[in-house]
């Protein structure tokens, strides 16, 4: 009995991850520009922000409401930090203290809108969105903003990412990427916090009537987001080279469109890290793979839409299918 | 005789317009099953919610294990070791079995849940009541059985000394209840103290050791259960004196043309291969105690829950009814039990509600017709008497018995011959009560056939032609309204059912 | 005690305490604008804010009747540029005509709202989910419709007569048309049989089904109507602005979202008011035009619209706790 059930969790996670295999196998036989390790490079590039983003934001979706504001959050929290080291001359190391410290602070402002003052998550975070856009816009004054590049001082942020050892450039970013998501999946299944999120998605009143502070609970579910985010926003910063004010919408969709592949509900309760972090990877390889076989960027936005919501029909139906 | 533990005496409790408990006192003993009857609305869980705080007693007074106390909520209650395992389960459906039984107060090691830990209690706890349930399992993926087992063995690991058990069975099935039995005689031998509110006289029997038995807010009497027979209990039950005479004639003839006729209706556990006729003119009662399958019936019939088989003739006609739609289009109106939820708009006018379902026929062009709309709204109001400043007046500004009425004229604007009146005295004061059975009989001397779904006696007794008795779902008997006693109801009604 | 009597006015009553609030909040502004800017009073400047209106506005009467319906779309921005981008490109490279042109533009209208209104009605997928969905989708189709290039309508004088319906040599039309269809779009949410079971579902969706109504359909019906009045708004976006570009359109989300809740249209549905719309938006449009005369940039309108829109739903939040 007890094998049967971790067998059918697995099942899900596997599911996820051998489409993966199957979309990375189906570019390559489809490309032979894809199956080169540039390729890997560029897919990692793209994966950190996602990925970390994803992670974060099924914090709210687990307690069954959803943070829009991360995308153009990790863009303004990316100017602020940058701002700071270009033109107020403060080292990097600081300055990413500084942009962890706001992502979390709009993320505690998050959780009190939705936690505390009731109003649906949504439309609270719909606001931010909107706040952070202009925040970021303000604090960078409407210029693009780079970290330290290759060669410039604090430049080293960046081996964080990729090292870079006689040319051969190693993607190792996915290591702390991959051991974020561990931690977190352990937060999720095994303290308090995650505990209470989930209790809070499945059945509110039951946590209630349970004695458990929701409206904690709820903050810490999107100040978790909000500090991801900013982590997303070091990652971002340092992979790519230039962050332009104005930019950032739409990157929430790829996060929770992650999150909700790799089998987060879209209406609470349920979810595991680690699902999160393989269903990413597919929202990535649809990414830098349809450009290989001819569709440019744009049809890729149209394809994460369809995904996204095929993927949360299947979690409807499964459901429907359950209540029989 | 053991010692007691908890002694309520004198307990008052009055709501707005409702003497809900009269000078009620009641005692529980160490090792013993205490069974706790009366009808619907005799004041059982009034009593009990007064007990575990969720209400406040007027006056009397409450010992605990020798000391006067008052809880103020039910955690309170809890942690003195009252406990009470509801009705309606309190589980988070995501968690598994241990974390669902610890969730608020789970061991720790460190910043990590001590999930090992809280495993191997639980199959501690499990073993010690006996219960075969695997605490890693997923608390949703339980049937409603053992997920009752694990809010009785939640409710022990908060030290119980009194559990109060709300309607256990309801949804068990018969070898789950054999289950309970053996985990309550357990409770009974570590010398707690065992409410028992059910029911089933045939349980009752099995379980208990005393009965007290209440009605309409008042103490009756308290029997030793071995020493008394079914029909003792019943009588106390329903022994009260009716003012409102009872109906003593059907007023509608045997011949009477059958206006819907329900064959083989299965709509889940709870409607079982139910079949009826209503004559025309007829006032039909279904009586039944709570859980009968009585309301789920009624939306099997108006389409508003899905069904797996049966068939519905309308005026002799057979008539498919998927979707209220349907059952709307057919002349079939149902005036649901919970207004607030499923009657009534309330953020929205009198007039408003009252043609919500046969707006088509105030249309002028594309446009309501609202003038025709306040009009026919006013004469149905006047009609019925509604109290209202004007048709304009918001629904939510309305008292229930009023509601009740717009309610009842939004189904006579849609000339609606067959009504589906679902509890509709609840929450209705004394005044409201007898206008609502007036305009029922109105309706009916006007050839409009009513189906009456009640839990008060009283009410069944008085306005019916003809009853129909559920229980568990399926139809137990049939009565004229000349053939009909109190007890012959309650005997069908806690038939002892396979 | 002075402002309960107030309230309870029959004149006030007919027009609504909070209409008459904002109305005066609009005139206020406008003062304090004046005072504060050169020639602020003047022609060019109420011009420049109602070309801001106009396509604000439809925007916001859209969206008022999804809200009713208790649902939300914050997918009309994108939604408004891919209309005027794949009726414009038409146009301009594929010699369309310019009526159909136009016609074109109010079907891709129609069509998001169709798809919007089924995925939320019949398949229970959750609004945000669906507006995130079709934004990028919005953005997506665009992009690859026009090569990602930007379109220009053609000016006046050169067969844009569309224009025509913006403003005839100095007369501004466009505000005859917006007020005529604010006027049907109240008719139509207070007058007839869709407007009636829409307001009524968003505030008992159970009660009206059990009162044998099509629910379904009348819900869909909204996200239609909401289609039908972002293809317009499209119109009037062009017929002021001239060139769109693809792949923005996000901060009108929240602005039109602001101008309907500002109206007194509460986010729990049941309650809209048309009136309080098109006030609501008018104070947006002059803060905008303010905000800009004022010397600050775009952003600090951003940051302006998120706490408003935080604000009045909050408002909404407390008064529905008190009712309760």
């Amino acid at each position: 009995m007890k094998k049967e059930k971790t067998a059918v969790k697995l099942k899900q996670e596997l599911i996820v991850f051998l489409v993966v295999i199957a979309l990375l196998t189906f570019f390559c036989l489809a490309s032979e520009n894809f199956r080169q390790y540039t390729t890997i490079l560029t897919i990692m590039d793209y994966s950190y922000y996602i990925v970390l983003m994803a992670i974060g934001v099924s914090f709210p979706l687990i307690t069954g409401g959803v943070d829009l504001s991360i995308g153009t959050g990790l863009v303004c929290y990316s100017l602020a930090g940058g701002y700071l080291i270009l033109h107020c001359g403060w080292p990097v190391g600081l300055a990413m203290v500084v942009t962890v410290l706001f992502g979390t602070i709009i993320g505690v402002i998050n959780g009190v809108l939705i936690g505390v003052m009731d109003l649906p998550p949504f439309l609270a975070t719909l606001c931010t969105c909107m706040i952070t856009r202009g925040l970021g816009s303000i604090c960078s004054q409407n210029t693009g903003i780079s970290w330290p590049t290759a060669g410039q001082p604090g430049s080293w942020f960046r081996s964080i990412f990729k090292l870079d050892i006689g040319g051969t450039k190693i993607p190792l970013g996915f290591i702390w990427v991959l051991l974020l998501a561990i931690m977190m999946h352990f937060v999720l299944r095994h303290t308090k916090v995650g505990r209470y999120i989930i209790a809070i998605g499945s059945n509110k009143e039951a946590a209630i009537l349970s004695g458990i502070n929701v409206k904690f609970y709820h903050i810490m579910a999107y100040t978790i987001s909000g500090l991801f985010a900013a982590l997303a926003a070091i990652a971002y910063s340092a992979v790519f080279k230039t962050v332009l004010p104005g930019t950032g919408a739409g990157f929430e969709l790829e996060a929770i469109g992650g999150a909700i592949i790799g089998g987060v509900s879209a209406t609470g309760g349920a979810g595991s890290i680690i699902g999160t972090f393989v269903g990413v990877f597919v929202i990535c390889l649809l990414k830098t793979g349809l450009p290989f076989i001819g569709l440019q960027a744009n049809w890729q936005q149209i394809v994460t839409g369809f995904v996204l919501i095929g993927s949360v029909m299947v979690d409807i139906i499964k459901k429907r299918r359950e209540k029989k | 005789m053991g010692e007691v533990i908890l002694q309520m005496k004198d307990i008052d409790k009055s709501f707005p317009g409702v003497h809900a408990l009269d000078h009620v006192s009641f005692s529980v003993e160490k090792g013993e099953v205490h069974a706790l009857m009366g009808e619907n609305g005799a004041g059982k869980s009034t009593l009990m919610k007064v007990l575990t705080g969720i209400y406040t007693k007027d006056s009397g007074t409450i010992t605990y294990e020798g000391k006067e106390v008052e809880f103020h909520n039910a955690r309170e209650a809890q942690a003195a070791g009252v406990v009470i395992v509801h009705q309606e389960l309190n589980m988070v459906g995501h968690l598994n079995v241990a974390q669902n039984i610890f969730i608020g107060r789970e061991f720790k090691k460190g910043i990590k849940i001590d999930d090992k830990k809280m495993i191997e209690e639980s199959r501690k706890l499990f073993e010690k009541l006996n219960i075969d349930i695997d605490p890693t399992a997923t608390m949703s993926d339980l049937t409603v059985g053992k997920q009752q087992m694990c809010e009785i063995a939640k409710a022990i690991s908060h030290d119980a000394k009194v559990i109060i058990f709300d309607e256990p069975t309801a949804a068990l099935t018969e070898a789950e209840i054999q289950d309970l039995f053996k985990i309550i005689r357990d409770l009974r031998e570590q010398q707690l103290g065992i409410v028992y509110i059910s029911h089933r006289m045939d349980e009752i029997k099995v379980i208990t050791d005393r009965v007290t038995v209440m009605r309409d807010g008042c103490y009756v009497g308290t029997l030793i259960t071995k020493d008394c027979t079914k029909d003792d209990i019943v009588n106390m039950m329903v022994g009260r004196v009716i003012y409102e005479e009872p109906k003593t004639k059907s007023m509608v003839s045997e011949d009477a043309p059958v206006v819907l006729k329900v064959e083989h209706l299965n709509a889940g556990k709870m409607v079982q291969d139910v079949s009826f006729e209503l004559h025309k003119g007829e006032i039909l009662g279904f009586s039944g105690l709570m859980g009968a399958g009585r309301t789920e019936t009624a939306r099997a019939i108006f389409g508003a829950d899905p069904k797996e088989s049966g068939d519905i003739y309308v005026n002799g006609e057979k008539v498919v009814i998927n979707s209220p739609e349907d059952a709307v289009k057919a002349g079939i109106g149902y005036l649901s039990e919970d207004r607030k939820r499923f009657g009534i708009v309330v953020q929205k006018t009198i007039a408003e509600n009252t043609t919500m379902a046969n707006l088509s026929e105030f249309m002028k062009g594309i446009f309501i017709n609202k003038k025709k709309e306040k009009k026919i709204a006013k004469e149905l109001a006047d009609s019925l008497a509604t109290k209202m400043p004007s048709v304009d007046e918001l629904v939510v500004n309305l008292s229930g018995g009023n509601q009740q009425k717009v309610v009842i004229a939004k189904w006579l604007c849609k000339n609606c011959d067959i009504l589906i009146f679902d509890e509709p005295t609840r929450g209705i004061d004394v005044g409201a009560k007898n206008e609502i059975y007036k305009l029922m009989n109105k309706l009916a001397s006007e050839g409009k056939s009513i189906i009456m779904i009640s839990s008060e006696m009283t009410e069944i007794l008085r306005m019916s032609d003809r009853i129909v008795v559920m229980c568990e779902g399926k139809k137990t008997g049939e009565l004229r309204i000349e053939e009909t006693t109190q007890e012959k109801i309650m005997n069908f009604a806690t038939r002892d059912v396979g | 005690m002075i402002l309960k009597k107030i309230k309870e006015n029959p004149i006030v009553k007919k027009l609504g305490f909070n209409r008459i609030v904002l109305t005066g909040v609009l005139i206020l502004m406008y003062v304090i604008l004046s005072c504060l800017v050169n020639n602020f009073a003047g022609m060019p400047r109420v011009m420049s804010a109602l070309n801001y209106a106009y396509f604000l506005g439809f925007l916001s009467l859209g969206v008022t009747f999804v809200i009713a319906t208790g649902g939300i779309d914050f997918s009309i921005g994108p939604v408004m540029f891919c209309c005027a981008l794949i009726s414009g490109y038409s146009l301009t490279s594929h010699g369309v005509p310019m009526g159909l042109s136009l016609i074109i533009s109010i079907v891709v209208g129609v069509i998001f709202g169709a798809f919007n209104g089924y995925l939320v009605a019949y398949q229970k997928v959750p609004p945000f989910i669906v507006s995130m969905a079709s934004m990028n989708i919005a953005k997506g189709v665009a992009s690859v419709f026009t090569k990602t290039q930007s379109v220009s309508w053609p000016q006046a004088a050169k067969g844009g007569w569309f224009r025509y319906f913006v403003k005839v040599g100095k007369v501004p039309v466009g505000i005859i048309v917006f007020f005529a269809v604010a006027i049907a779009c109240s008719i139509l949410l207070n007058h007839t049989k869709a407007g009636r079971y829409m307001l009524s579902l968003g505030s008992n969706r159970e009660a009206v089904r059990l009162s044998g109504v099509d629910v379904k359909k009348w819900e869909m019906l909204a996200y239609v109507i909401c289609g039908l009045l972002v293809g317009i708004a499209a119109i009037y976006f062009v017929g002021a602005y001239t060139t769109v570009q693809p792949g923005y359109g996000d901060q009108y989300n929240n602005e039109a979202i602001a101008g309907c809740v500002m109206g007194g249209t509460s986010m729990a549905g049941g309650l809209a008011s048309i009136g309080g719309t098109v006030i609501g938006v008018f104070i947006i449009a002059l803060l905008q035009e303010g905000i800009l005369a004022l010397g600050f940039t775009k952003d600090y309108q951003l940051i302006i619209t998120g706490i408003i829109v935080i604000c009045a739903v909050y408002a909404d939040v407390m008064a529905r706790r008190r009712r309760n």
